[in-house]
């Protein structure tokens, strides 16, 4: 076991929304070769046959409005190209475009969903985390298609045979959420949502059944502040724009399209800040900052399998006319993890190194929380017990405070 | 040495539009607030009364929704426990 594994005391996830691996950290590739993004010669045809090229020009906002489709007909779509379903078809990620076209109805504008940020200049904050700790070449949604299914895979590991918006989770309660298995066990565990206009997302049901589990975001930051963060933390975003308890303007910052990606990325800033700036928390916490799926947007690495989870969804459920055995992963997302035990400029490789790939996954966040703090003592899904977990990037060495980035959000 | 500082832009102010309107995922959400009310407090026939139809943009999703994790979340507002 490593000496930062030793001081390990909190594990904290933001899961953000809905933008894919190469349209927010792509461009890093021009710069670190190791980070999977973008040579720039990636491209889809439109539904006129041109070849459209991935390009950096990404804004933060109304360009992706509508919302790109990222439901599991679509997702299949992306991923396929337009082949029907059946045996043999090939991923080859060459569907983005055209399933853009049948929302946008306009060929030009269906281009928009190749566009990709300059990272370091357009994201600070993502990409400095992502080239000061630890970036994963391949950690992927759990399931081609939208938010309430995947983001089940961070609470439960599965999201219990359901690939849509459905609400999955009072009806089965064979697997209990990784909060519910901390308590149990004796440990603390806490879901701090912004606040209340915007609240938590898939699993209100606990809202009411499990009151404890629950703080808002000002309450995380107090936590941080005064050492009272429970041991294991999972942070939600601003889902909506509404006006302040004080009559201010609070901005969604999530990042799902169409909303502002800078203020997510405010967000993410004012997160990491809040456990940089105590030097006692900075020591022993690790920070994983995910995407919940890829909203649509352009990725060019095809998902590789996975370990099915013994449920099925049927072709009715998928809309695509063949029923769905969680065999295979969703599109690629940006994920990084954050550490003072982590050097800098880690890259974990992914499906572009086979010989050395590690695949992460959303059902590896509670495989890594229940290794870790119930040594793997929980009812859990074939899934999630055969999920990669990431808190083997922590190493013996702890970098020095001066080594280590704090955000200045007042700009 | 003082660590590096990283300035972070401010979001354009203009950004803010809660009239804009909800997408899958907050009506969904609201879907799902209702159905714990449901399940949970068949008491609070108010809320349950409001039409989900007409709940047309962000700022008519987050005023229902504020309301239902207010009802559902007792705990909202009190010290953080661990």
């Amino acid at each position: 076991m490593s000496a930062g594994l030793d001081n390990l005391k909190h594990i904290v996830v933001l899961m953000m929304e809905n933008r894919s691996f190469d349209h927010m950290l792509g461009s890093l590739k021009q710069k670190y070769p190791k980070i999977n993004g973008l040579t720039g010669n990636e491209s889809n045809p439109d539904t006129n046959g041109a070849i459209v090229k991935v390009q950096q020009k990404a804004q933060f906002q109304s360009q992706l409005d509508p919302d790109p489709d990222h439901h599991f007909p679509g997702v299949d779509l992306q991923i396929f190209g337009g082949a029907s379903p059946g045996p043999g078809r090939v991923a080859n990620m060459q569907g983005f475009v055209k399933d853009y076209f049948s929302q946008t109805k306009d060929v030009n504008r269906s281009h928009n969903i190749m566009y990709y940020f300059d990272s370091q200049k357009d994201l600070p904050v993502l990409s400095t985390l992502a080239t000061e700790y630890a970036v994963f070449n391949g950690w992927f949604s759990s399931i081609p298609g939208p938010t309430i299914c995947n983001r089940a895979f961070a609470h439960y590991g599965t999201s219990f045979g359901q690939v849509g918006m459905d609400i999955f989770y009072i009806l089965d309660t064979s697997i209990a959420s990784i909060y519910e298995r901390m308590i149990q066990a004796g440990h603390t565990a806490k879901i701090y949502y912004y606040d209340q206009p915007s609240s938590t997302m898939e699993i209100v049901n606990l809202l009411k059944n499990q009151p404890q589990i629950f703080g808002t975001l000002d309450q995380f930051v107090s936590d941080c502040a005064g050492n009272t963060l429970p041991e294991y933390s999972f942070i939600e975003p601003c889902y909506n724009d509404h006006p302040g308890a004080d009559g201010g303007q609070i901005l969604a910052s999530d990042q799902h399209p169409d909303h502002n990606v800078r203020e997510g990325e405010r967000f993410i800033a004012n997160v990491y800040n809040a456990i940089r700036t105590n030097p006692t928390l900075w020591q022993n916490t690790v920070l994983l900052v995910v995407y919940d799926e890829h909203g649509g947007i352009y990725d060019h690495v095809v998902p590789p399998a996975c370990t099915p989870d013994g449920k099925t969804a049927s072709a009715d459920a998928t809309g695509t006319g063949e029923p769905f055995a969680f065999d295979r992963l969703g599109i690629r997302v940006p994920a990084v993890l954050v550490s003072p035990w982590i050097p800098r400029g880690t890259v974990v490789p992914g499906t572009e190194d086979p010989a050395n790939a590690q695949i992460f996954e959303h059902a590896s966040i509670p495989a890594t929380v229940t290794n870790f703090f119930l040594k793997g003592d929980a009812k859990r899904t074939a899934r999630e017990q055969q999920a990669k977990t990431f808190l083997g990037l922590l190493t013996d060495q702890m970098r020095q405070d001066d080594d280590c980035v704090v955000f200045n959000n007042l700009q | 040495m003082p660590p590096k500082v990283i300035a972070v832009p401010k979001t354009d102010p203009a950004a803010y539009n809660p009239n804009r309107p909800a997408g899958t995922l907050l009506q969904a959400q609201a879907l799902h607030m209702r159905e714990a009310l449901i399940r949970h407090l068949h008491e609070m026939t108010t809320l349950l009364n409001i039409d989900m139809k007409s709940l047309k943009s962000e700022a008519d999703v987050s005023a229902y929704v504020h309301k239902a994790t207010a009802l559902l979340h007792t705990h909202a507002g009190k010290p953080a426990k661990k």
